[in-house]
């Protein structure tokens, strides 16, 4: 085996000719007993044997509850496995008598689009100044990413002590300021609530962005760079008509990643107001599992009636996306 | 020819561990393993009283094992609600008189002739009676009260009176003078919890209403529109507007709200279940109440022409009961039966200070807290005790609005009476 990897990583040297062919042969043969064997070639058994863990899996865990939710929706379910057939009426009831789920709509619509864009804006903001060499870079490159590697969980419950009316850092700074006016319950007031937990959201994912965009911007081509900077280009010019145009495959890839997730904001929400107050930080996610776990009831009809419509509107909207991102560039994600 | 011998290998070392594991599987044919799941993981007296209960079942049957794991209640309530119709889960079950949708879907198994309800108390096993069957062995009863502390009263210049509880005037009068005297009135929190904020707000209406009124009002056969419910909202309305919670009242937690009330910053008075104790009655580095801290316990004030002046919440909280689908139905009952006897009552009292639905003389009770409990049994002489609370008998949207708007939203200040009723009619009213 060793030698295999030997003879193939020869091959593959600059200059050694047939490096692609090697690299080819190093990942789709292996060889034992001192005779190469192509896995292209393997019997079907023998695939089916090395694809079936897999393929359970992904059937059992992801295609299996995508299909059953889809199901679900179409019915009551009620304990002991009876099932009755409702057609659309879980969909009627949710789309004409339940106040609480428009409320969740809102709610969530306006988080992602205000938390897309800034998380976008904001990650982007944040890699050109490390990459412009900005004082103590190193330093801030750690500080701004340090919050990704938290659980949602540790950050909501530090971000409701920040929120805290009494003892929170955030009305501190007020009083601090001689601003004590502006003192808030920030998570206990309908207006604030929601801006309150998508600061939070922001902040956490912030660093995750900055990250993709700084490993783009260094990916730039500097001849080009280069060049705008010998045509005494300005840095707004070079930003707007250079560095911009050619991040927009990372800018896009990353508003849709970015959307999806915000338009399924459960956890954050969950850990620091549970939907409240009012319902002003219900979104759908925690709008679903409250009606599928907290309202005294086994039916998941309901609950999937929510999920359908909701992957059914994400999925349209994913779509809309990526045909205008086909105009030009083609999207990895 | 390796590749093809694969699949053969691959089988054969199942087949090989396959048989290694059910060897000793069949050589312990007769044991048993009774699972339990329980809530209250959080709770090192109630931790230990169970695990003891456990372990004495396994001594006197040799074979038996019972694994306990412990849940907080949230995911709990998760793996429960996906396990039973699954036809699994434990053998044995955390349940609580609220969680009445385990009864109705049949998944609970009916305990009549199965549990020694010798040992229980009649009004507790009561709770747990649907259409002529027992559900559930009850343990942890409580009743709601007003926690205070004796010298901030005696600092505002109060005196509580001869039967401990104020009228509605004099108890908002006193919310006014303690936020005068720069003191939290009530230490109260919605952080984490669906209930705490609306306890005042509860015990108002039970007061005012009676106790059939104010079963009606929770089951949709009363409005929230009636007078009499609209003059306890406008009541407790200004106490709010008088200061009567925390600023940060809708993000202090339970637990929080305890520190607060005791420790720091300090406020006069704490409505809580009497299952207060589980916090406070632990060592201070845990978060506890200070030794030496002034403990006196009001009743819920009166209120004007009320019909029921001497009424007061008693419920039934921590209750256990046998999954339907359990192979190991009479074993589990006695694990019920052994959380159950005199002496484990007797135990529970001790060492977690709290009633329970397990009969046990609590005229034998002795201990750190033994002024404690006698003021509490104090304050339920002439007692006229309603079963349960508005989250055991509401559903749905009603308990959900119960939650945003009684609990939170309305002692929050952020409703005004007329909102506030209007959003609790629409939610529960069915007339």
């Amino acid at each position: 085996m060793l030698q295999g990897v030997g003879a193939a990583g020869r091959g593959d040297r600059p200059g050694g000719g047939s490096g692609l062919a090697a690299r080819a042969k190093l990942f789709a043969s292996f060889r034992g007993g001192g005779r190469e064997v192509d896995a292209r070639r393997a019997a079907p058994a023998t695939l089916a044997l090395f694809l079936a863990p897999a393929l359970l899996l992904y059937g059992g865990f992801t295609v299996y509850p995508v299909l059953r939710t889809f199901y679900n929706s179409l019915h009551t379910i009620k304990p002991h496995n009876v099932e009755e057939f409702v057609g659309l009426a879980n969909f009627a009831a949710l789309l004409h008598a339940d106040p609480v789920f428009w409320k969740a709509v809102g709610n969530t619509v306006i988080f992602t689009a205000v938390a897309t864009v800034a998380d976008v804006l904001g990650g982007l903001l944040l890699a050109l100044a490390l990459f412009s060499r900005a004082p103590l870079a190193p330093l801030l490159r750690v500080v701004w990413f340090t919050p990704v590697l938290m659980s949602y969980v540790v950050v909501g419950i530090i971000w409701v002590w920040i929120y805290d009316y009494d003892w929170g850092l955030a009305n501190m700074i007020l009083r601090w300021l001689h601003l004590g006016a502006f003192e808030q319950s920030w998570l206990g007031d309908p207006h604030t609530a929601l801006w309150s937990v998508m600061a939070t959201h922001i902040w956490k994912w912030l660093g995750f962005n900055m990250i993709i965009f700084l490993a783009a911007l260094y990916a730039l081509p500097s001849e080009v760079l280069g060049a705008a900077e010998l045509d005494n280009c300005g840095w707004l010019a070079k930003l707007v008509y250079i560095i911009i145009p050619m991040l927009r495959p990372t800018i896009l890839n990353l508003t849709v990643l970015s959307f999806i997730g915000k338009m399924m904001i459960f956890d954050l929400v969950w850990i620091m107001t549970g939907g409240g107050p009012l319902w002003s930080t219900e979104t759908v996610s925690t709008y679903v599992y409250k009606r599928a776990f907290d309202w005294n009831t086994f039916d998941l009809g309901y609950p999937s009636a929510i999920a359908v419509l909701w992957f059914a509107i994400i999925l349209a909207f994913v779509v809309v996306m990526t045909r205008l991102l086909r105009q030009r560039d083609r999207i990895e994600f | 020819m390796k590749i093809r011998l694969i699949p053969h290998c691959l089988a054969a070392t199942l087949m090989a561990t396959a048989l290694a594991t059910s060897v000793p599987n069949l050589a312990k044919a007769e044991d048993v393993t009774l699972t339990v799941w329980t809530h209250e993981a959080d709770e090192d007296a109630k931790v230990a009283f169970r695990e003891l209960a456990a372990r004495n079942l396994e001594k006197a049957h040799p074979g038996v094992t019972v694994k306990i794991t412990w849940y907080e209640k949230n995911p709990l309530l998760a793996a429960l609600k996906t396990a039973l119709p699954a036809g699994q889960g434990p053998d044995v079950l955390y349940v609580e008189p609220d969680w009445t949708e385990y009864v109705d879907a049949g998944y609970l198994e009916p305990l009549d002739d199965l549990v020694n309800w010798n040992n229980i108390e009649p009004w507790a096993r009561q709770v747990w009676v649907h259409n002529g069957k027992t559900y559930g062995v009850p343990q942890e009863a409580y009743t709601n009260e007003i926690y205070y502390n004796k010298d901030l009263l005696k600092k505002l210049g109060v005196e509580l009176p001869a039967n401990a509880q104020f009228t509605q005037e004099q108890f908002l009068d006193l919310v006014k003078k303690a936020k005068a005297a720069g003191i939290t009135p009530i230490a109260q929190g919605v952080g984490d919890r669906p209930f705490p904020g609306a306890y005042i707000l509860g015990e108002a209406l039970l007061r005012k209403l009676g106790k059939e009124d104010y079963r009606k009002l929770w089951t949709g056969q009363l409005s929230f529109e009636d007078p009499r419910v609209v003059d306890v909202f406008k009541w407790v309305k200004e106490l709010v507007d008088a200061g009567a919670y925390p600023k940060n009242f809708m993000t202090l937690k339970l637990g929080e709200s305890h520190y607060y009330f005791y420790t720091k910053p300090g406020a006069l008075m704490l409505p809580m279940g009497s299952w207060y104790t589980g916090r406070a009655f632990v060592p201070v580095e845990k978060g506890g109440q200070p030794p030496d801290f002034p403990l006196g316990i009001m009743q819920f004030p009166a209120m004007d022409g009320g019909a029921c002046n001497q009424c007061k919440t008693s419920a039934i909280g921590a209750s256990f009961a046998i999954n339907a689908a359990s192979k190991h139905k009479k074993i589990a009952a006695e694990f019920l039966d052994a959380m159950s006897t005199p002496e484990m009552g007797k135990r529970w009292i001790e060492t977690i200070y709290l009633q329970t639905g397990i009969k046990a003389d609590v005229k034998q009770f002795s201990g750190p807290h033994a002024a404690y409990f006698t003021e509490l049994m104090e304050r339920q002489k002439g007692a006229d005790y309603f079963i349960g609370g508005p989250r055991d008998l509401t559903q749905g949207q009603c308990k959900d609005s119960f939650a945003q708007v009684m609990n939170s939203a309305f002692p929050g200040g952020l409703l005004s009476v007329d909102e506030a009723v209007k959003m609790m009619n629409t939610a529960c009213y069915k007339g």
